[in-house]
């Protein structure tokens, strides 16, 4: 085969690069049961390596997060942090540490050591399934951020009691994204949109004042609720449209609140921007929990996030609160009518 | 080649890796020539043969690059359907011809689309160029050699463009593989390529002959002649010729080579319904140090699909249904998908709740939309074409590619004819 030396392939680059503007490019894989993505202009000459390195990162992550490997980080956590203290890795701490913060900002809606809970409604196993109350009530023992101790001296992690355990499906996405963004960051990137699943977004710079999103409507599938322009900004969207069984005539989402141990309601879907794709994420799933409430009482209580929530009942409005310096609300769809709302100051 | 979901996982991620660090990723655009119109407006042109691959290319034009002024076919049912897709596309309606010759005289043409049955692609051809038209003509070049090359004579005479409908060779996904996968060696020393092309289905049309009409006049015995013409040897070279030859190209692009013998087996084997073409064909061509190609067409079982496999020291590469692409490296398992789309005033994404996965437990669809697809190369094939007439910019496959996938095509039907092996001139 004939193989052309760096420098006669060089000479290729120029018109290259002209052929490729107005194109974007997405790379991407299979990761953390979905599909993380990371798009690019076409233009820019280094974005596939820079991204594949990116998504080098959700693997890694990925290795370290799951519960679902015997072998990850959190795996490990889980098995042993009952008998005594767990070193853990830098970035792992720092995210247990997130998450505990997190867990108090939002009244307990967001909980990571909701993994009993989890397990005892079959959505561990995709199988969902109603608890006998024994048994809910033998993982409501189990849950709460107070079962969880970390000590930031040893970056040490140790459950209170046997059978505690966690799982970081509701903020993991966003954090390996977080991650990701910031190897593209050191490859000079300063252009690109990553995603992971869908649902957690984030959006490094942008031309024309951000990457323009669709959010699809909760109750109308196909159907945009509304698109958002975002620039340096992370998104995320919680539903339980997609999840959920059914059981004696009543329908369970996968999002349970941890407070309860039952499946939560009242919200359809929660969309939050805020300023890491952690955070969003982990707010998305607690505004889902907590409610118009929370969310309301959040955001004015915490500069740089933005919530959209979309109630569980149709003839109810979508609700926004809090605003995003990279987030503008180009187009709402209330009740059929498209109205122009800027929520950037 | 049929690939589990793991694999495909696999070879997706190589795929994108192979790509990475190469910075003339070329390919993953299209040549500039072909995304901005040229100057000197739009080509004068019109399509002769208006059936499925006519209708195709139709659905592609872009308005920028071509002025289609007239359709030629000789059943009338063709010329009406395909003029819907024009004015469908909105395209003011173009005028009718029954006869091509008589096309010629009346229209102010610049250049000529060809997607007739085979055995007339080199007389519209030469006769086109003869009268000073640019052609871009459908795959595969000619019914034999000898018309091939009156093509070829007839284009250089005249000075004129010649393209030959081998999409694969303007679609982004090959050229990508191509620049940067083949051309930096990536697969290291290559001495495989699997052609496969494996269909379950009779290849048979059927359709209604418009009221009164007689096929006689154009050379085909009867309705059925014309309708199913690439069952016939008189017309058609059969599965090689349709499928293979495409295959066949990139087999020669990548291998920046061509074969110089073949041997061919096949036969009727599972359609015995008076058709005189093979439906099923086996040909193995040899090239040049050590390589060599084996193409397969059955029409008996349509598992694996159709791709090109291109086997190397150091990694495969698959190139699947002409919208995906795959790499497994011999000593890694990694793999990531690469895929282009145009930027556009709407959203790069819709985001939602996380999706489901599927029973198998394989994650939802991708969350961005109209990636540049199979189609979209006939698209960038005729911008292409138009460029080429407009400004002088190269053609991506050429004439003499294609004459020589042709003429390898050729010599393998003869090859399963006369069960020997057979002698490729270069």
């Amino acid at each position: 085969m004939r193989t052309f030396n760096r420098r006669q392939f060089l000479s290729f680059a120029p018109a290259a690069q002209r052929a490729l503007s107005g194109y974007w490019v997405h790379v991407a894989r299979e990761a953390m049961a979905c599909r993380f993505e990371v798009t690019l202009p076409a233009t820019e000459p280094r974005g596939i390596a820079a991204a594949s390195f990116a998504l080098d990162e959700v693997d890694l992550l990925e290795a370290q997060l799951t519960v679902y490997r015997d072998d990850s980080e959190v795996s490990e956590i889980n098995r042993n942090a009952a008998e005594g203290p767990v070193e853990v890795e830098r970035g792992l701490f720092e995210l247990l540490s997130l998450s505990k913060q997190l867990h108090r900002e939002t009244d307990g809606a967001f909980d990571i050591t909701a993994g009993p809970l989890i397990r005892c409604w079959g959505f561990f196993s995709r199988q969902g399934r109603v608890p006998d109350s024994a048994e809910l009530e033998s993982a409501r023992r189990r849950v709460g951020m107070s079962q969880l101790w970390l000590d930031a001296a040893r970056r040490s992690v140790r459950f209170a009691k046997p059978g505690v355990e966690i799982n970081l499906g509701s903020i993991g996405k966003g954090f390996a994204l977080d991650r990701a963004a910031a190897r593209l960051g050191e490859h000079g990137l300063r252009t690109a949109l990553l995603s992971g699943g869908r649902s957690s977004v984030v959006a490094l710079g942008g031309d024309q004042g951000g990457w323009l999103v669709g959010v699809r409507h909760p109750h109308q599938p196909g159907c945009r609720l509304a698109t958002i322009r975002l620039k340096n900004a992370a998104m995320a969207t919680s539903g339980a449209g997609e999840q959920y069984f059914v059981a004696g005539g009543r329908r369970y989402g996968h999002i349970l609140d941890p407070r309860s141990g039952v499946p939560a309601h009242g919200v359809a879907g929660a969309t939050v921007v805020a300023s890491s794709g952690a955070v969003a994420d982990a707010l998305a799933t607690a505004f889902f929990v907590g409610g118009a409430d929370l969310a309301e009482r959040y955001c004015r209580n915490h500069h740089q996030v933005l919530a959209l929530l979309v109630p569980e009942d149709p003839t109810d409005q979508p609700q926004v609160f809090g605003s995003h310096r990279g987030a503008a609300i180009e187009a709402i769809s209330i009740d059929e009518l498209k109205t122009r709302v800027s929520l950037i100051p | 080649m049929n690939l589990t979901p793991e694999q495909k996982t696999v070879g997706r991620r190589n795929f994108l890796k192979a790509l990475v660090g190469t910075p003339a990723l070329v390919a993953l655009g299209t040549n500039a020539a072909t995304r901005q119109p040229p100057s000197g407006g739009p080509v004068k042109a019109a399509l002769i043969g208006t059936g499925d691959q006519g209708r195709l290319l139709l659905g592609q034009c872009r308005k920028e690059f071509i002025d289609l002024r007239a359709l030629c076919d000789i059943n009338p049912n063709r010329l009406d359907r395909a003029t819907s897709v024009l004015v469908k596309n909105g395209w003011a309606k173009p005028r009718h011809y029954e006869n091509w010759k008589e096309m010629l005289k009346k229209e102010d043409l610049e250049a000529v689309l060809i997607a007739t049955p085979l055995w007339m692609h080199s007389e519209i051809a030469v006769g086109c160029l003869e009268a000073g038209k640019h052609v871009l003509c459908e795959k595969m070049m000619a019914w034999d050699v000898a018309a091939a090359q009156r093509m070829l004579a007839a284009a250089e005479k005249n000075r004129r463009v010649l393209e030959i409908g081998y999409q694969r060779f303007y679609n982004p996904m090959y050229q990508a593989a191509y620049e940067n996968i083949i051309l930096p060696g990536l697969l290291g020393e290559v001495h495989f390529a699997r052609l496969v092309w494996h269909r379950n289905g009779s290849w048979r049309r059927t359709e209604d002959p418009p009221p009164h009409f007689d096929p006689k006049p154009w050379g085909y015995a009867d309705w059925d002649h014309l309708l199913n013409w690439r069952m016939y040897r008189q017309y058609s070279g059969g599965l090689l010729a349709e499928l293979g030859s495409h295959q066949l190209a990139v087999a020669n692009w990548f291998f920046n080579s061509q074969p110089s013998s073949v041997y061919a087996t096949g036969g009727i084997y599972q359609y015995k319904d008076g058709r005189e073409v093979n439906d099923h064909v086996y040909a193995t061509y040899t090239y040049p140090q050590g390589r060599t190609a084996i193409f397969t067409s059955i029409q008996s079982n349509k598992f694996d699909h159709y791709s090109e496999q291109f086997m190397g020291t150091k990694g495969t590469l698959i190139l699947r249904g002409e919208a995906e692409a795959f790499l497994f490296n011999e000593d890694d398992s990694r793999s990531t998908s690469v895929e282009v789309s145009k930027q556009t005033s709407k959203p790069v994404m819709d985001a939602s709740e996380s999706l489901k996965a599927d029973a198998a437990g394989h994650p939802g669809a991708a969350a961005t939309a109209e990636k540049v697809d199979r189609a979209a190369a006939y698209g960038l094939e005729i911008a292409g074409f138009c460029s080429a007439i407009r400004s002088g910019a190269p053609l991506r496959c050429g004439p003499q590619r294609a004459f020589n996938a042709a003429s390898a095509c050729i010599l393998a039907n003869e090859s399963a004819a006369k069960k020997m092996v057979l002698a490729i001139a270069s």
